[in-house]
């Protein structure tokens, strides 16, 4: 488990990395749609402990906080973001990452990330025995027939992937009850994947949950489902006026379900004074705002670049 | 419904579209409504604003984001007699729900020896406002290039309830491009604005028939959505360096008006057709066949579109996506060949 210490920190960074993309894009630094992961880091900063480089992690719209814990380098895909000459020289931008050296991906079409996640495992199970495949959704992207495919073609070939569904509530303006039926975890369980489902915001039940998944898929190579509940602090995206949820259930929210105030909490509780954890604010500040400095001072990227790399050879 | 003066000045295409939808559903009460996020939120454009406040959620109401499902249920119960609505939020979500489109929407009509009908309309919002190559897309021809869809276009406000109501009113499966920027823009702000009074009735504009939104004698552009409203401003730009630049509006891909196209490209000895959507097997390829085919020899042609997906920065999004500067500058390219 992680120290105190450790979470803070992990989740502190996330956090001022997606407050600085949130910035750049009020600015119009950022000129496309933007998602933001505030309020989900906690479920990223326990995965990353059971992440492998081996490992392979496809991702969703909403994909900084997964890439961070993958190993993509901060100010690569910050330059990317900021529409500079990054990850993808330009062209990708936020929801279009793609790092092959750290085996990460991610799409901009709900659910679609799964089957190539399914793609990933194949490999694993074939040539990279022992490094498995992360295959993130949010909970309106369960109900995608991709998924539910997906999840089946994983149990048949025996596929060494986790599903993990970061269940928000919500699907842009649509509340969950109006849109899924059952149970999320029991989707799994249909396909005899077993399943864990877990609080979010709570380290030790996340921590159950990804160390018994990631240890029941490497194990055996089969597929495993995790649903961690979570609360999305901004809009859907960044200018969503978000007025379809409820104003005392975001304050609620945010008093509760903050994991930068819980993993506050711990570190207090293992008797770290505000001035100790001040300092520490300071460091992880710093180190993030270096993180923006470098990629800002990446060049934007040459416009010739726009009409090449249709093809390999083109 | 009577709007006041300054009230209206506010009014976006998704207003007209929103407004459009209400008078329908009042006539007709077999319409329903349905798609991602039109219910209460009113549709991430706000193009269904207020409709499920006044029908209720049994004709207006959100779906699961289970594409494949809810196309092909509207499709059937097209069949079964009620008249869908349905909305992709963004057309490049398309392709997770192809076979609904391809081998069902648009072929039981024609595979029922005409038995069946599939009077569907299925909205969507096309084009680059930024978000790159999952986002960005119009896809026109790829829906134009099957048999058995009728697919439209609007690039202003008037068409935009005029379309709308003549694919609302069409018995056959009809795909309705709504371009970002006119469901976005302000209607006062628009370069090329033919909106009606709000409270004027809305009535259905005639399907496949160009329309000549500009006179010009020395280079006709021709164009489909928003690549009117940015010719629009290229041939302003274009009039202050002594270049006369007509402009025709394709507004419907399928049924394609090939006539209409061939005389109206005669009135200037060149045309450039320009296309948001990628260029190869697409409309600038399209037209300029059933120019050829009618007056060949007659026109000189070029086309302005790309086959290159869209990119996320702004620098390389600007060479890709064509804009009023880029039309000018081909057409002036055009008229020195
Ligand atoms: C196939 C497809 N349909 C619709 C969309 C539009 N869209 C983008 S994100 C989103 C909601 C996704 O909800 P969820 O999977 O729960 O993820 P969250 O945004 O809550 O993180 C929708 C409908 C899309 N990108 N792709």
């Amino acid at each position: 488990m992680l120290t105190p210490r450790q979470l803070y920190e992990t989740v502190l960074r996330m956090r001022l990395l997606e407050e600085g993309v949130g910035v750049a894009v009020q600015t119009g630094e950022i000129h496309g749609e933007m998602h933001l992961g505030i309020g989900q880091e906690m479920v990223s900063a326990v995965m990353g402990q059971y992440l492998q480089p081996r490992d392979a992690l496809v991702s969703t719209h909403r994909p900084h906080l997964h890439a961070l814990v993958k190993g993509v380098d901060p100010v690569q895909m910050l330059a990317e973001l900021l529409e500079r000459d990054g990850l993808n020289h330009g062209k990708g931008g936020h929801m279009h990452l793609f790092d092959p050296v750290a085996s990460f991906m991610c799409t901009g079409i709900v659910g679609s990330g799964a089957p190539i996640a399914a793609g990933y495992a194949l490999h694993r199970k074939l040539v990279a025995q022992g490094g498995l495949t992360v295959a993130v959704v949010g909970e309106g992207a369960m109900n995608q027939g991709a998924v539910f495919e997906t999840m089946n073609l994983a149990a048949v070939l025996s596929l060494p992937m986790v599903f993990l569904c970061e269940n928000n509530d919500y699907g842009i303006s649509v509340p969950r009850r109006l849109s899924t039926a059952g149970q999320l975890v029991e989707r799994g369980a249909g396909f005899g994947i077993n399943g864990w489902e877990c609080d979010g915001v709570d380290q030790r039940a996340l921590d159950e949950a990804f160390s018994a998944a990631f240890a029941d898929t490497r194990k055996h190579s089969r597929p495993t489902l995790i649903v961690a509940h979570v609360y999305r602090f901004r809009g859907h995206y960044e200018g969503d006026t978000d007025h379809y949820r409820p104003a005392e259930e975001k304050e609620t929210a945010f008093r509760d379900r903050d994991p930068l105030l819980v993993a506050r909490r711990d570190l207090v509780g293992a008797g770290w004074s505000d001035e100790r954890i001040v300092a520490l604010d300071g460091e992880i500040g710093r180190e993030v705002s270096d993180w923006f400095e470098a990629a800002r001072s990446l060049p934007f990227p040459d416009p010739s670049e726009a009409r090449r790399g249709t093809f390999v050879d083109v | 419904m009577c709007e006041s003066a300054g009230a209206s000045d506010r009014r976006t295409g998704a207003h007209l579209v929103a407004a459009v939808l209400m008078e329908e559903m009042r006539r007709d009460e077999g319409i329903v409504v349905f798609g991602e996020d039109v219910g209460a939120l009113g549709g991430v454009f706000g193009a269904t604003r207020r409709l499920q406040r006044e029908f209720g959620d049994t004709r207006v109401f959100d779906t699961p984001i289970s594409e494949t499902a809810f196309v092909g249920m509207a499709i059937g119960a097209a069949q079964a007699g009620l008249r869908p609505i349905v909305e992709i939020m963004f057309v490049d979500f398309i392709g997770v729900c192809f076979d609904q489109v391809l081998n069902q929407m648009a072929k039981n009509h024609y595979m029922s020896g005409g038995r069946v009908r599939v009077p569907l309309v299925m909205r969507t919002a096309v084009g680059s406002i930024g978000s790159a190559a999952q986002h960005s897309q119009v896809l026109s021809a790829t829906f134009a290039h099957i048999p058995g869809i009728k697919v439209l276009f609007p690039a202003t406000p008037g068409d935009l309830r005029g379309l709308l109501v003549a694919a609302i009113r069409s018995d056959d499966p009809v795909v309705f491009l709504e371009h970002k920027w006119l469901l976005k823009s302000r209607l006062v702000e628009l370069p090329f604005n033919d909106a009606d009074s709000p409270d004027s009735p809305v009535e259905p504009a005639a399907v496949g028939k160009v329309r000549r939104i500009r006179d010009g004698s020395d280079v006709t552009i021709i164009a489909s959505g928003w690549m009117v409203q940015q010719a629009v401003v290229a041939a302003r730009e274009l009039e202050t360096a002594d270049i006369s630049a007509g402009i025709v509006d394709i507004r419907s891909l399928v049924p394609l008006d090939r006539e209409g196209l061939a005389s109206e490209a005669l009135r200037a000895p060149c045309a450039l057709i320009v296309d948001e959507d990628f260029a190869g097997f697409g409309t600038t390829g399209e037209v300029m066949a059933s120019i050829a085919e009618r007056i060949p020899g007659e026109v000189r042609m070029a086309r302005h579109a790309l086959d290159v997906s869209q990119p996320a920065a702004l620098v390389l999004e600007e060479q890709v996506v064509p804009s009023a500067r880029s039309i000018a500058l081909q057409a002036k390219r055009l008229l020195r060949a």
